[in-house]
């Protein structure tokens, strides 16, 4: 009897000594930009290697949650690398495949393999963990502080859990300037012929129309997936659709489509968004040169920063003539932390990642970097959060999310790249951009026969 | 017979000496690139622990044959060709035109020596920046120049024709220094008497040039030819630095890296593992720069061993 009360008293201490997701603090007491102090956890010592992709205001948010955690463990120093987006999956394979990365963060698990796809590629993600170089966190106790929609969604492989995503991004969008749309009595669009007219009136004032971050290539055809979101709502269905034949770029709606993908290019984006970098395009929307930017939720917080008076709205991108078509917010799950297999020091990782999750600090990276909360008690307290408040109920997983191509496709075959029209691209004819996109897509449906 | 080093065992020392070199030479040279061209024949991630199969032809059927894909790579290719030969030419004829106003012992020579010489040690990603400053088309100073006359361009995010464009002038502005300083040293090492008798007998500047400089030139415009010739065919890092992966500018030193690495939707999602695919791409890569190397110096030793016996 003596030895089994001493092994329960054991068992007790053991489980009582590992990471926890509750915070010491109440959340209201934790000052804005600061976070909350652990519960006791075993000493920690050692390095903890970070990896994060370019985002201000979440790089300046992570400085200041690493300074914390090297404070509330003074055995352990933090080292984080930033790296740019488009660079972070390479970056993530050396540092993983060199076993000298304890804490990565991964977009959403998405791009899986669909059961009406042949000859495509495993997404980088499912490869990794194939390999084995993600750990395992199924039975963590911070993974509980996150919704089971996310969990499952976005960080789960084989019913084991390998990332906790820490928040949806709306990426169908366009933020606007509330000066300028007074100043020039421009009534907020909710309709592409309203959103053409808009645009005429701010070019013959001088004003840029809309901005993006055209240098980094990909903000110029993330801007317009609420164009692509208004004609196609079902986007799980459009990639079907592409794949089976139902859809052909050369239908009628596509060409429709393309050829407002023409007039945005051509005449909506400010001539010289080409050369702007994607960190860049806050900045030079904040500095009200233009009147819209064209974009995701991720900028919100560094117009923020950049200029705290700046008044600014964010609505869907008004791709159709029906404004009932316009009332979606296409988006998805975005970054999260993974911890690495052969991570040198997991202890620490663990615990790295069980205080980010900690509420008062995820409500902390929510109130910093701005994501559609994955924490069911987190609220999204900014001008964003009341700007996407109504379209939340409707949110919807969009195409980039779902679409793989199958070995051998032509560059043009997946309708991101809207930058297909002058100035970015080399198509001035709709009809000659749909069919060398069809042509590109049937030759990789070909070789997958 | 007499041994540099003696006779018996010391005979060996000469390769004892080229030893350690040989092993770097193996280890961080030729390894990898016998490596590099076995896992050309597999489905290798480049992730460890994976299975890695052999799949014999595969990857080289699917870069050269498969679909629109295989189009475009074949595009890069040629691409790359056009690259090659215009920053061979206009590097080579730049970078000559510059050594000979230099060898001319005018006031100023060191200073634009050092001026033309110091884009080379500056690095892919000062150059790259401090273009991109440059062609900034927001108010950036050259597009500060255009607007005064009415124009405006987006420079590298333009047209694809413009864009590569611009990056051959990079090219060419990044690395004209050496050419410069190879025909330089080549320049030097003719004598001024061969000069002096070609002008008592009457030569005049162009046949000083045609006649004595060009053909004594020769080992300087070989190894400029050569090294011009391959370092184009495999340049890509100022492709990424100033413009990324954007379609209808890719070269193929670009398309080989990104695609080992998951790079080629420009998206921060659709990244796939395919270093044995990638392999398959950089050999035959390789296989373009030797083919063109070889027959390049071919050519040049038989034109050296023509005019200089």
């Amino acid at each position: 009897m003596r030895k089994l009360i001493v092994a329960v008293a054991l068992i007790v201490a053991a489980c009582g000594g590992g990471a926890t997701s509750a915070p010491a603090t109440p959340a209201a007491s934790v000052p804005a930009g600061e976070t909350a102090a652990p519960v006791a956890t075993p000493a920690l010592s050692g390095t903890v290697r970070v990896l994060i992709h370019q985002n201000p205001p979440f790089v300046a948010f992570m400085d200041a949650f690493n300074k914390t955690f090297e404070t509330n463990h003074p055995g352990v120093k933090v080292e984080m690398e930033v790296v740019n987006a488009n660079d972070l999956m390479a970056k993530t394979q050396s540092r993983l495949t060199a076993q000298d990365i304890d804490v990565i963060d991964i977009f959403a698990f998405d791009r899986g393999v669909q059961p009406f796809m042949k000859n495509v590629d495993a997404p980088g993600w499912q490869s990794l963990i194939d390999a084995g170089l993600l750990l395992d966190i199924t039975d963590q106790a911070f993974v509980k502080n996150y919704d089971a929609a996310s969990v499952a969604d976005a960080g789960s492989y084989n019913g084991k859990v390998y990332a906790v995503n820490l928040g949806r991004v709306g990426y169908s969008g366009l933020y606007y300037n509330k000066d300028l749309f007074a100043a020039n009595n421009v009534a907020v669009p909710t309709t592409w012929n309203e959103l053409v007219a808009a645009c005429a009136t701010f070019k013959a004032a001088n004003i840029g129309c809309i901005t993006a971050g055209g240098k980094d290539g990909w903000p110029i055809f993330v801007g317009a997936y609420g164009l692509l979101g208004s004609y196609f709502p079902d986007q799980l269905g459009l990639v079907q659709g592409l794949w089976d034949g139902s859809i052909k770029y050369t239908d009628a709606k596509w060409l429709e489509l393309l050829g407002k993908y023409k007039v945005y290019d051509g005449e909506m984006i400010e001539a010289g968004a080409s050369g702007i970098a994607g960190d860049a395009a806050p900045g030079r929307f904040a500095s009200g040169e233009v009147a819209m930017q064209a974009g995701g939720t991720w900028y919100a917080a560094a117009i923020d920063t950049l200029s705290p008076s700046f008044k600014w709205g964010y609505i869907p991108f008004p791709g159709s003539d029906n404004a009932a078509d316009n009332q979606f917010m296409f988006g998805k799950y975005d970054q999260g932390w993974a911890i690495a297999n052969d991570s040198p020091n997991k202890d620490a990782a663990l615990a790295y990642l069980s205080e980010f999750s900690d509420p008062a600090n995820y409500q902390a990276f929510v109130d910093a970097v701005g994501p559609i909360p994955t924490q069911p008690d987190a609220k999204l307290n900014t001008t964003l959060g009341a700007e996407i408040a109504p379209y939340l109920a409707t949110f919807k997983i969009g195409f980039e999310n779902y679409w793989l191509g199958p070995k051998g496709v032509g560059q043009y075959a997946t309708p991101m790249f809207v930058n297909l029209f002058k100035p970015f691209g080399t198509f001035d004819d709709p009809a000659a951009a749909a069919a060398q996109a069809q042509a590109d897509l049937q030759s990789g449906l070909d070789a997958a026969q | 017979m007499r041994y540099l080093f003696g006779n018996g065992a010391a005979r060996l020392a000469p390769y004892l000496l080229i030893t350690p070199g040989l092993l770097l030479y193996l280890l961080f040279a030729l390894g990898p690139s016998l490596a590099t061209v076995v896992f050309s024949f597999t489905d290798a991630s480049g992730l460890p622990r994976l299975p890695i199969h052999w799949i014999g032809f595969d990857n080289y059927k699917e870069f050269l044959t498969l679909g629109a894909a295989a189009r475009e790579n074949l595009d890069a290719l040629v691409r790359t060709l056009i690259f090659c030969v215009s920053v061979t030419v206009i590097q080579f004829s730049i970078g000559l035109f510059v050594a000979v106003l230099l060898n001319q012992g005018l006031r100023g020579t060191k200073f634009f020596r050092t001026l033309f010489f110091f884009p080379v040690i500056l690095g892919v990603t000062i150059q790259g920046l401090m273009w991109t400053l440059f062609l900034y088309p927001i108010g950036g100073p050259l597009a500060t120049v255009l607007d005064w006359f009415g124009l405006q361009s987006e420079f590298l995010g333009g047209q694809p024709r413009e864009a590569f464009i611009w990056v051959m002038v990079v090219q060419i502005w990044a690395n004209m220094g050496i050419t410069m300083v190879i025909f330089l040293a080549g320049l030097q090492t003719i004598p001024d008497e061969v000069y002096e008798a070609a002008r008592i007998d009457g030569a005049g500047r162009g046949q000083l040039f045609r006649r004595i400089t060009w053909p004594l030139l020769t080992p300087s415009v070989n190894t400029n030819l050569v090294l011009t010739i391959i370092g184009s065919l495999q340049a890509w890092q100022l492709f990424y630095v100033l413009i990324s992966y954007r379609p209808g500018t890719q070269v193929l030193g670009y398309v080989v890296y990104a695609t080992a690495f998951g790079q080629t939707s420009g998206s921060t999602a659709g990244t796939t593992f395919r270093q044995g695919y990638g392999a398959a791409a950089g050999v035959v890569l390789f296989l373009i720069v030797l083919a063109i190397g070889i027959t390049t110096q071919y050519l040049l030793r038989r034109r050296e061993a023509r005019l200089l016996g």
